[in-house]
């Protein structure tokens, strides 16, 4: 601005003052107005600046609600899914049964393929994870545990009892069919004298004793001085055997017993297995045995300890584990193992040659001593009648032959060998055909009837048909009751008679009272 | 012509768990097994060692250590013609021991030959005993030392071998 434009004209001082007043803020004003300027550029700038923020949080605005927006629509989509999720897993419960199906047959087909396909591998994965499951489910379930396995562990029992017992009968049957003999049959008779019945004694032998092994161990180092056994193939470890015998009889000495040597450790049951040991003073012998041992057997032991130690105690005492320093002892387990054996089958060994004749003999004389008390006795009975009996009417056959058919019946009376003569009740004639004897009290006279050659009769007992009408003379055979024979002679009281044997007609002699005459023969 | 076989008995001892029962398996079945069993009472087992003029059969008594040994550990030596005696070269209190079980073996038989084994050297990080120190109770005890480790096999054969080669046939 031009300062001298502004002065008044009329003024003579004020212009001054004007102008200085021009002059001294003119600088100042033009400094107002350009501040004017950059305030309202400013302003300017800032009203821009306030419309691009007002637009820009417009922008935002609009983004944050379209943002909700479309959170909203997530929520939504979230909230449906949760149902739907619900929803399935509501329809999964409700049909998990069926489910349950369908999933097995699957995972059914898929475990059998992985089985077929890789056996090895499975049983390798499952094993350690099988045992370990079944331990926790033993210690946590004991009792469903048992329920659950009871029908297998039951019917594996019943099968190994089943076996068990087969075996068994058959061993006992085996025992019983030797049992029908001499050999059986002395067995049983000297098991009941000893208190045992039969079938105890077949049990006892169905069950027999066998020694398996023999070992012969140093005391002190448990070290194998020998060792025998039956079976054909060993297991190679018995050396490592005699030492674990060695440490459980020490293990048992120094924990049960008070330390002594005098106290160790006898037996071990293992199984049906029973070791038996035998102490001597450097060693003892371990005898592995089956079956019930008999009474004998510890006694050998100890007898083959005891000579064992008197015969070899240096060696058996210095073994230091050089076998080249002991005696041959392999062959003397081998001898004490075959004299166990043989002292065992002895008990039912067949007998020898002199026992069989023994037998033999014995029987025969017994048989001999039945017969003769047999024919003792029915000859004492068939004498008994004639010697206390009544008189009676005896058919006595006569050497008198007849031509006829008919035994002829004669009244001659002949004394009877009856000392007494008795009354008899036959007073009155009977009305039999026949005639009939009528003893009187005198002199005890008997009809008799006089056979004829070619009369047949019966015998009336069991008789022994002999060469020669003599009882001395040798007996041919012994005929039963009721036998039809036909009587070809007499001889004294001693009739020939024939008949019908198994390999023909057969001829002898028998006493003729032993004949009972057919009625037709006229007896 | 086939060599004789000449049986001896030889024990393993030492405080529990030094690793006794692993040298055996690992000499006698060249095999390690990291699970810890402790063993109860005694274990056997046996290795024909090869020498020139026959097999030295061992029978390896491997005894338990600890407070086992004490109940019926001393009965097992009886017999014994030498020892393998082990310490864990990672327990300063297993070379304590070392002095009992040599002294229990030689109270039985003066001849005894012992080996000392240092084992579980594969854990160099965790070793608590120095060389010197178990050096100079082996020849106190006038026995040969070896530091092994059944877990590597480390010398374990050479612990056996050198035993068998000590024993007097």
């Amino acid at each position: 601005m031009d300062s001298s434009q502004s002065a008044p004209p009329n003024s003579g001082s004020l212009p001054d003052l004007e102008s200085v007043r021009t002059i001294l803020f003119a600088e100042e004003q033009a400094r107002i107005r350009a501040l004017e300027e950059r305030a309202a550029t400013l302003a300017q700038t800032d009203q821009e600046q306030s419309e691009r923020l007002h637009a820009r949080a417009q922008t935002l605005q609009a983004e944050i609600d379209a943002l909700q927006q479309a959170a909203r629509s997530h929520q939504e989509e979230a909230a449906a899914l949760q149902a739907r999720l619900d929803q399935l897993r509501s329809d999964i419960a409700a049909e998990s049964e069926a489910l349950i199906p369908r999933l097995t047959d699957e995972m059914s087909g898929m475990i059998s393929d992985t089985i077929r396909n890789s056996r090895d591998e499975m049983a390798e994965a499952l094993g350690p994870v099988m045992g370990d499951a079944i331990r926790v489910q033993i210690r946590d379930s004991r009792e469903d545990m048992i329920e659950a396995i009871y029908p297998i562990i039951l019917s594996t029992v019943q099968r190994a009892i089943a076996e068990f017992a087969r075996e068994l009968q058959q061993n006992i049957d085996a025992r019983l069919k030797s049992t029908f003999g001499p050999q059986g049959f002395f067995k049983s008779l000297s098991a009941r004298l000893r208190g045992v019945s039969s079938s105890e004694l077949a049990i006892r032998e169905a069950l027999p004793f066998a020694v398996q092994e023999l070992f012969l161990i140093q005391h002190e180092s448990g070290l194998l001085l020998a060792h025998h056994s039956h079976k054909e193939e060993t297991n190679g470890d018995s050396d490592l055997i005699g030492g674990m015998l060695t440490a459980i009889r020490d293990f048992a000495r120094d924990s049960f017993g008070d330390g002594s040597a005098s106290e160790s450790l006898n037996e071990i049951q293992y199984g049906d297995e029973r070791i038996v040991i035998q102490s001597g003073r450097h060693a003892y012998l371990a005898a592995v045995t089956t079956g019930i041992e008999p009474e004998w057997f510890r006694g050998q032991l100890r007898s083959f300890v005891s000579e064992l130690h008197i015969d070899h105690a240096p060696a058996l005492r210095d073994f230091t584990g050089d076998p080249a320093t002991l005696p041959n002892l392999p062959p003397l387990l081998a001898e004490l193992s075959t004299n166990l054996t043989i002292a065992e089958e002895t008990e039912s060994k067949p007998m020898n040659r002199g026992q069989k004749w023994a037998l033999a003999g014995g029987g025969l004389i017994g048989l001999l001593l039945i017969a003769m008390a047999c024919f003792y006795l029915q000859f004492t009975i068939a004498l008994w009648p004639l010697a206390f009996s009544e008189p009676t009417a005896t058919a006595t056959a006569t050497t008198t032959p007849t031509q006829t058919l008919q035994p002829t019946a004669t009244n001659t009376p002949i004394p009877t060998m009856t000392p007494l003569p008795t009354a008899t009740n036959t007073a009155v004639p009977t009305n039999t055909p026949i005639p009939t004897p009528t003893p009187t009290l005198t002199a005890t006279p008997l009809p008799t009837v006089t056979p004829v050659p070619g009369n047949t009769a019966v015998t009336n007992a069991p008789v022994w048909v002999r060469e020669q009408p003599d009882i001395d003379a040798t007996a041919i055979i012994a005929i039963q009751t009721d036998v039809p024979v036909t009587v070809l002679s007499q001889q004294g009281e001693w009739a020939e008679i024939e008949w019908q044997g198994g390999a023909g007609l057969r001829r002898g002699w028998i006493p003729i009272q032993w004949l009972t005459f057919n009625e037709e023969n006229g007896s | 012509m086939t060599k004789r076989v000449i049986q001896k008995k030889v024990c393993l001892l030492g405080d529990f768990a030094v690793g006794k029962t692993s040298l055996a398996r690992r000499f006698v079945e060249d095999r390690f097994d990291d699970r810890y069993l402790s063993t109860i009472g005694v274990k056997i087992s046996r290795k024909p060692v090869e020498m020139d003029e026959y097999t030295l059969n061992l029978l390896i008594w491997d005894l338990a250590g600890g407070d086992d040994f004490s109940k019926a550990g001393a009965s097992y030596l009886r017999g014994a013609v030498g020892a393998l005696i082990v310490c864990d070269l990672t327990r300063s209190e297993t070379l304590e021991k070392l002095q009992f079980y040599a002294g229990q073996l030689r109270d039985l038989s003066q001849d005894a030959v012992l080996v000392f084994a240092g084992n579980k050297a594969d854990l160099e990080a965790e070793r608590s005993i120095n060389e010197e120190e178990i050096q100079a109770v082996c020849d106190q005890l006038n026995g040969r030392y070896l530091e092994t480790s059944a877990k590597t096999g480390f010398q374990v054969e050479a612990a056996f071998q050198h035993l068998a080669e000590q024993i007097k046939v």
